[in-house]
């Protein structure tokens, strides 16, 4: 395209905004009534389910734990965990651009729908962690969506990102593994680096994606040896109570 | 994908995925024999997507002070140390040090390739091998000078572009490594990044001579005197050192598609590759038997996003256009069906896929029954125009009839509709439906229904259905179709292209619609009287007024039949 034909072309989208009121697409489904259509909030968000209060798995409205944490099976070291949608469909294929597309912008279209649940579902936190990646890992993908999120949520509600929790050791992706190997697999992956920023307080753990709670666990141990006051955690899916799937799906 | 800076025993800078694999390579044996302390092997880390360092790794000794200057990779901890002892932390060498041999069925399936790291990853687990024992074939193949690695996204000297489909208006980022960019535009073939590289594959074709086999055993291959005298000038155009590309401007359904099997015969023969390809895939599962039946000696990859394989390889390939984007310079002669349908019509990406397919010096053939006029001009001026105005039942295209009606768009409610344009109407129909089953094309998804009710109360006893792209049941319709099991079918363009349905007529309601213009009205009246049992068929275009696109296609159309006529190839 020539420079000129660049130029006509911006002019005319200006134009357009300028004389028509934007019409958003669902980030989701391309439908109408974006950036996250009635449709698909009632499909993968479920405003009607509770969350466990443990892994933040979705579960019935009048449950307070899923049945893996009833039993011991969930996150020990977490105040609690939230996570606003189902990882499931257009929401697990949304956070897949996001992750494996190289399309890390979109989180900022999401960002003010987030912050808004975020803040009717947790305490105000002193400030927000993101989960860490390696470095190796880091280092083919160009960026770590946790941060992205933490970003985000930063600058729409100006609460502080602290950084130094650090992933020490490259271990296998999780999403390869079955429910106890995640558990093993994350021994000794995180470390804080200067504690006494940590000590006492009210933190955020933000992370894209939840399924057993192993990496919010692990991240949260660490967290909790350097005397961390309360750790929350935020995801933007997890999974869905087994019994709820026929209703989720 | 990263990659290292490596500084050879000799001084050299190179870089390399692979600093272990390549050892070998740069060591050079004079070191050894010596019996002298070789230099050390350097290599600096950490590694760097190919994007961001390709531009600074400049042959001198400063690289350091220019990574200084860069904005983001100055504050990366940069460090120069030797391989021995980097080892444990690079990629190692998956293939093995004892059999860098290559993979004779990796190496084949990569040739003429362009393919991204996420490609070659795909590619590796159809081989049931790790993504790496792929990647270090590739290497290997790089090494040998047979190859090239290339950002996916690649800064040139006014902005970046992809390299994969030419698209220079990016996604732009903030990655670890500074500004970062994904590609829109080609993205349903999977990430393209600044973050990612892509093989290039730079092999000459194989120069075997199967060709010639095949082109004995194409004598089977029935050409009808129209297509002969076609076939022979797109013949002599590939033979030839004049044009590089060229038109076969055909009437549609005059079986433009064999006219090039004996071009193809003659290029495969002579070791060159052939390509065909078309933007639409059911056109390329159409076209794969024939090719296939005419060339029986050869396996012919059939590429398109419904197909398994989509990385086979061969010498002669059939594609969809967005497959073509996975070959560079692999062609020496590409036939290109369709030019001017939907999506390869106004994308600059394909259009560019294709010419970044073609190798230096090869041969286009567009081949189309309703060229655009920028084409039109553009061979004109520097390419060479081969007509094929007769079907080869040598009868005339059906010309079609302009019949008035009311102004659709004014009308308020199909009632009053019904009642303007009754009883002419319904006769017309109905005359038409007797020399075989109507195709009722509409301008609109949503006029679908609205047109099948009305025709369904017009004629109560006809079986009468409608189809258009997202009906879940178009398939089982077009079968049906097929079969003969309706009277009238309401379709949208759907229909317009690359369908033969036996004794088709064909009727265009509001054919001054801005959506059909001269190429589609042409293809639609096309699909009337195709074949040898139903040579002719009745067009009829409804319309308020006579538009230009109406006057144009009627000219088209005159204009075929009257070359067919004075060439002597209409009974």
């Amino acid at each position: 395209m020539s420079k000129a034909s660049i130029i006509i072309n911006r002019t005319q989208e200006l134009l357009r905004s300028l004389w028509y009121k934007g019409e958003e697409v669902c980030l989701l489904c391309g439908g109408q009534d974006g950036p996250i259509c009635p449709t698909c909030i009632k499909e993968y968000f479920h405003p009607e389910l509770a969350r466990c209060q443990a892994c933040g798995k979705l579960i019935a409205r009048e449950s307070t734990y899923c049945r893996d944490c009833l039993e011991h099976r969930g996150p020990q070291a977490l105040t609690r965990v939230t996570a606003w949608g189902h990882y499931a469909g257009g929401w697990r294929d949304f956070i897949h651009r996001i992750k494996y597309q190289a399309q890390p912008r979109l989180v900022q279209k999401i960002a003010h729908l987030l912050a808004e649940w975020a803040v009717t579902q947790l305490p105000p936190p002193d400030s927000i962690v993101a989960v860490p990646m390696h470095p190796s890992r880091l280092a083919e993908r160009g960026f770590n969506q946790a941060e992205m999120i933490s970003s985000v949520l930063r600058w729409e509600l100006g609460i502080p990102l602290l950084n130094g929790l650090e992933r020490v050791l490259p271990t296998r992706s999780q999403a390869e593994l079955s429910r106890q190997e995640r558990l093993h697999n994350l021994t000794g992956a995180f470390k804080v680096r200067d504690q006494k920023n940590f000590s006492g307080h009210i933190i955020w753990l933000v992370d894209d994606v939840t399924t057993t709670g192993a990496t919010l666990e692990a991240c949260a141990q660490a967290l909790r040896a350097v005397e961390v006051g309360e750790i929350y955690g935020l995801c933007l899916a997890a999974g869905i109570e087994k019994n709820l799937v026929s209703a989720g799906d | 994908m990263l990659f290292y800076l490596v500084r050879t025993p000799k001084g050299e800078l190179v870089l390399s995925p692979f600093p272990e694999l390549d050892k070998p390579y740069f060591e050079g044996g004079s070191f050894k024999e010596d019996g002298k302390n070789i230099e050390p092997y350097t290599v600096l880390t950490p590694g760097v997507p190919l994007a961001y360092l390709e531009t600074v790794a400049v042959p001198s000794e400063s690289i350091l002070r220019a990574l200084a200057r860069e904005d983001v990779l100055k504050s990366f901890p940069w460090h120069w140390g030797d391989l021995e002892y980097l080892k444990d932390y690079l990629p190692g060498v998956v293939v093995g040090p004892e059999s860098r041999e290559p993979n004779v069925e990796i190496v084949k399936s990569l040739r003429g390739r362009k393919l991204t790291e996420d490609e070659l990853r795909m590619l590796a687990t159809s081989y049931g091998l790790k993504p790496e024992e792929v990647w270090q074939q590739a290497h290997l193949l790089v090494r040998a000078g047979l190859g090239e690695w290339v950002p996916a996204v690649r800064r040139e000297r006014k902005g970046w572009r992809c390299q994969r489909c030419g698209e220079s208006e990016l996604e732009e980022w903030p990655s670890i490594y500074g500004a970062a960019f994904t590609c829109p535009s080609c993205r349903s073939l999977g990430t393209s990044s600044t973050l990612k590289v892509i093989y290039r594959d730079l092999r000459t074709p194989a120069r075997e001579n199967f060709g010639l086999r095949s082109l004995n055993k194409t004598s089977d291959l029935v050409l009808t005197p129209a297509q002969e005298k076609a076939a022979g000038q797109v013949l002599e155009f590939v033979q030839s050192t004049l044009e590089s590309e060229a038109l076969l401007w055909a009437a549609c359904g005059a079986g433009k598609t064999e006219v090039c099997f004996p071009a193809a015969a003659w290029a495969l023969g002579q070791g060159k590759s052939v390509l065909f390809a078309a933007p639409r895939q059911d056109v390329i599962h159409d076209v794969a038997p024939r090719l296939q039946q005419a060339f029986p000696d050869l396996s012919i990859p059939v590429l398109s996003g419904a197909s398994a394989a989509k990385f086979s390889a061969g010498d002669l390939v059939l594609a969809t256009t967005h497959q073509v984007l996975r070959f560079y310079q692999a062609f020496d002669l590409i036939f290109l069906d369709e030019l001017d349908a939907f999506p390869y019509r106004d994308s600059r990406m394909l259009q560019w896929g294709v010419t970044q397919a073609l190798r230096p010096g090869g041969k286009i053939l567009f081949l189309s029954a309703t060229p655009d006029p920028a084409t039109l001009k553009r061979i004109r001026k520097e390419g060479k125009i081969i007509r094929l105005p007769a079907r080869h039942h040598r009868r005339p295209l059906p010309v079609p009839v302009f019949k008035k009606m009311p102004d659709w768009s004014r009308v308020k409610d199909s009632g009053s509709l019904l009642s303007k344009m009754q009883p002419g109407f319904g006769s017309m129909l109905a005359a038409l439906r007797e020399h075989g089953p109507v195709i009722f094309f509409v301008p609109k998804i949503s006029s679908v229904n609205v047109w099948t009710e009305i025709l369904k109360s017009i004629f109560p006893g006809w079986s009468i259905a409608g189809s258009y792209s997202r009906d879940p049941e178009r398939l089982d319709k077009l079968v049906a179709l097929r079969r003969g099991d309706f009277d009238l079918f309401v379709a949208t363009s759907i229909l317009e292209r690359g369908v033969t349905i036996e004794g088709a007529q064909v009727a265009v309601m509001a054919a001054d619609h801005p959506v059909f213009d001269e190429r589609s009205l042409v293809q639609m009246a096309g699909r009337a009287g195709r074949t040898r049992a139903n040579p002719s068929g009745g067009v009829i275009f409804f319309a308020a007024r006579e538009t230009a696109a109406i006057r144009t296609a009627v000219r088209w159309i005159n204009e075929q039949n009257e070359l067919a006529r004075t060439a002597g190839l209409l009974d």
